[in-house]
């Protein structure tokens, strides 16, 4: 007998053609989470197993995190012939639960002794009558489950346990993340990278306005993301000159918008250089000042790719709740600022007009700003 | 790089490393043991605790090693209030949070905060009218750690005897210890705490100096060291290292001197120079601590200019949330908010030299030059 986990997928199994790409990327996925803790991850008949860890709480944690993984079931595998031992087995893992109860029996082994309904029949007499009358059977509504499957082995598992869904990290090509140390962009980023994309993170560091603790937070929250997308490269630009110039030069009310829009350009240029096809942001309708609808119209002309923004539609305690659910909230929270007061306008604009826009960006060295920040920018990888 | 935070913690000097290294490579017998080396070890820690109240001037009185400031403080605040079951407890407005937290923390007893004047020093006029035969605990600092204000104990401790002799007082001598004389006699004091990684030795250990027939009631229980009022092996290497890092503490250690050329620059290279606490040049100012704002640039950010140069100082405003939290210290003072989070605190050691103190002023210059075009309009 054997413990193990089985790991089910979800979308993958809508896949056509190219279903055995995203296998095998799922699989590398999970094998990398459980590499550390001795998982062996071998993937037999459509399902993923895991097994030869010692700690299979950690196994199950860490399992549960890998997009593309839909749920994972601890269950225990022995040999199909023995059907005693799988009746004690069956048994002994119903012990102790109480309530209503069925099997559901499933054979990919279509030579095996029994059928389905067969083996249903089998096992849920066996376990019922050695339930003490603790359980009844329902099988329409029950509240436990004991699933038995018949393949090279018997399966036997009764919880499943939901993981994160999405795809796995890799599939869906590669995007770079604006991350500040607030609350909203690690989300986007999440929100994006479940979907099987990678990131790379470009963070704009204004020192001295903001400090060593600045950067290290923003640093502790790529490591948060990076548990979930295996490894993420962060850009640490430097960015104090822009905001001085555009702050000594450019209208007070249009520093922000101006500053974001400087960041956007910056982006792009590192997305192209990683060989990324789209920007992520943090940023929510209305929020704040530089995030209504002409703001992210002014600051989405300056690129010519996609910008993906996850948590658009979010209110922001949706977006905290979020960030408390992928552990970044905590993180998020410290109090060390990533983007001084300083520079922040006490009135912005909120209805920019592109005229009053380009017309302070005309008094910039834009091309040598942006070329000086992206060749000091600071390459980390985790 | 030029280190100006020592309030916020020292280098450990040549002496305690070598001490400590010596006791854990050599002596480290448990001291409750009973065989000859056990005592050894035991013998040198009875000379520290000798030379640290004879250091206070209490004399007959105990000292009890502890893991540092806090535990001194929480020791002292809860240890002496123990047996009450009602009246008052003061402490002054700028106290450290282990002192503020222990004295909100006894039950029954309630807490009021002791005002300070515009310079960061107790108010004794209205100290005096706080006191009464209700209050059990007084509780105030040697030496304030932001603003460097000397708070006049002696004073404080002839107006506790006069208006209820029966109250405990207790000093916080973590900023005080070894850089200005503490004399718990002329106090009146009943406590006094230190810590040692303020005086050039290791963190994770400190005393408690207690006066000669004073009760302290024990906070940490178990095997009965350090006369059953905190148990726990004591920390030998720290406590040895402490005694080192004493011995070694220089007579002369020219820290008033170099303050003072520090704040002469400073008030030279920018004339708009605010001080936070009392003169500088006065008594009432401490040797090795001069906080000022030079507004408009933040605190935070001219800290971090300075660290760029490789200075590395305190900041009076600490933020403690997003929200940027004006420190009560110099809300106590009745500082502006703007001035506040401007505030600068150099905190000088031992181990400075006068031409660090030139530099210093140099660079604050150069980048509050730079800096201060770049402000919220």
């Amino acid at each position: 007998m054997q413990k193990l986990l089985l790991v089910r997928y979800g979308e993958i199994y809508l896949k056509g053609q190219n279903r055995p790409y995203f296998l095998k990327t799922l699989v590398s996925r999970v094998r990398e989470a459980v590499r550390d803790i001795g998982g062996n991850v071998w993937l037999h008949d459509a399902r993923i197993f895991v097994s030869g860890v010692e700690d299979m709480d950690e196994c199950i944690r860490r399992v549960r995190r890998v997009f593309g993984v839909h749920s994972v079931c601890p269950a225990l595998a022995l040999e199909k012939d023995d059907f005693d031992l799988l009746l004690c087995t069956a048994a002994e893992m119903m012990e102790g639960l109480e309530g209503t109860f069925k099997v559901e029996a499933r054979r990919s082994d279509k030579h095996y002794f029994l059928d389905s309904p067969a083996i249903n029949a089998r096992v849920g007499e066996y376990v019922l009558e050695n339930s003490c009358g603790r359980l009844k059977v329902d099988v329409k509504k029950p509240e436990h489950v004991l699933s038995v499957e018949i393949r090279d082995k018997a399966y036997l598992y009764s919880r499943v346990i939901p993981a994160v869904g999405g795809m796995p990290v890799g599939t869906g090509g590669r995007a770079a993340l604006l991350l500040s140390g607030g609350i909203d962009s690690p989300v986007a980023g999440y929100m994006i990278a479940k979907r099987g994309v990678e990131l790379v993170a470009v963070h704009y560091y204004s020192f001295p306005y903001t400090g060593p603790q600045a950067r290290q937070k923003v640093l502790d929250l790529a490591q948060i993301l990076s548990g979930y997308t295996c490894g993420m490269r962060v850009y640490v630009v430097p960015f104090t000159r822009i905001q001085m110039e555009i702050h000594a030069k450019c209208p007070d009310d249009y520093t922000t918008l101006i500053m974001r829009r400087y960041m956007m350009r910056i982006a792009e240029i590192i997305a192209r250089r990683e060989g990324a096809m789209a920007l992520v942001t943090g940023e929510s309708i209305g929020q704040v000042a530089s995030q209504t609808m002409e703001a992210l119209n002014a600051t989405d002309q300056v690129v010519d790719m996609p910008v993906f923004r996850p948590v658009i539609g979010f209110d922001k305690i949706d977006i905290i709740r979020e960030a408390e659910e992928i552990g970044t909230y905590e993180t998020s929270c410290l109090p060390y600022e990533d983007c001084c007061t300083v520079f922040t306008p006490r009135h912005p604009a909120t209805r920019p007009k592109m005229e009053k826009i380009l017309a302070g960006e005309e008094l910039l060295a834009q091309e040598e700003l942006i070329e000086e920040a992206v060749r000091e920018a600071e390459v980390i990888d985790l | 790089m030029i280190y100006l935070d020592n309030s916020a913690t020292t280098r450990v000097c040549a002496e305690a490393v070598e001490r400590m290294d010596r006791c854990m490579r050599e002596g480290y017998f448990n001291p409750s043991a009973l065989y000859g080396p056990s005592l050894e070890v035991k013998e040198e820690m009875r000379k520290i605790r000798e030379k640290i109240a004879l250091l206070v001037h209490c004399s007959g009185g105990r000292t009890i090693f502890v893991s540092g400031g806090t535990e001194a403080d929480n020791l002292a605040v809860l240890g002496l209030t123990a047996s009450f079951r009602d009246g008052r407890i003061l402490y002054s407005a700028g106290e450290h949070p282990a002192v503020k937290e222990a004295c909100k923390a006894v039950k029954g007893l309630a807490a009021e905060e002791i005002p300070y004047d515009g310079h960061g020093m107790v108010d004794l006029e209205r100290l005096e009218k706080m006191l009464g035969d209700d209050v059990r605990l007084i509780a105030v600092m040697q030496v304030n750690n932001e603003s460097g204000a000397v708070q006049p104990l002696s004073e404080i401790g002839r107006l506790k005897e006069r208006l209820c002799p029966r109250a405990f007082f207790h000093v916080d001598g973590v900023q005080g210890f070894l850089r200005i004389p503490a004399d718990m006699k002329a106090w009146h004091a009943d406590s006094y705490a230190l810590s040692a990684h303020k005086i050039r030795g290791p963190k994770g250990c400190g005393a408690l100096v207690v006066s000669s027939g004073t009760r302290l009631a024990p906070r940490m229980l178990g095997g009965g060291q350090e006369g059953t009022i905190r148990s726990g092996t004591e920390n030998t290497p720290g406590i040895l290292g402490m005694g080192a890092a004493i011995d070694a503490w220089p007579g002369a250690d020219g820290l008033r001197e170099m303050k003072e050329a520090l704040f002469r620059g400073l008030k030279e290279s920018v004339p708009s120079v605010e001080v936070n606490g009392p003169d500088p040049m006065g008594p009432d100012s401490a040797p090795h601590i001069l906080n000022v704002s030079l507004e408009p640039v933040r605190s935070e950010t001219m800290l971090h200019a300075l660290e760029g140069c490789g200075i590395l100082i305190g900041i009076g405003s600490a933020c403690a949330s997003n929200k940027q939290r004006v420190s009560e210290g110099l809300r106590a003072m009745g500082i502006s908010r703007p001035r506040a989070e401007s505030a600068l605190r150099f905190s000088l050691g031992p181990d400075n030299r006068p031409e660090e103190m030139a530099e210093t002023v140099r660079r604050v210059r150069e980048q509050y030059d730079f800096l201060s075009p770049y402000t919220r309009r």
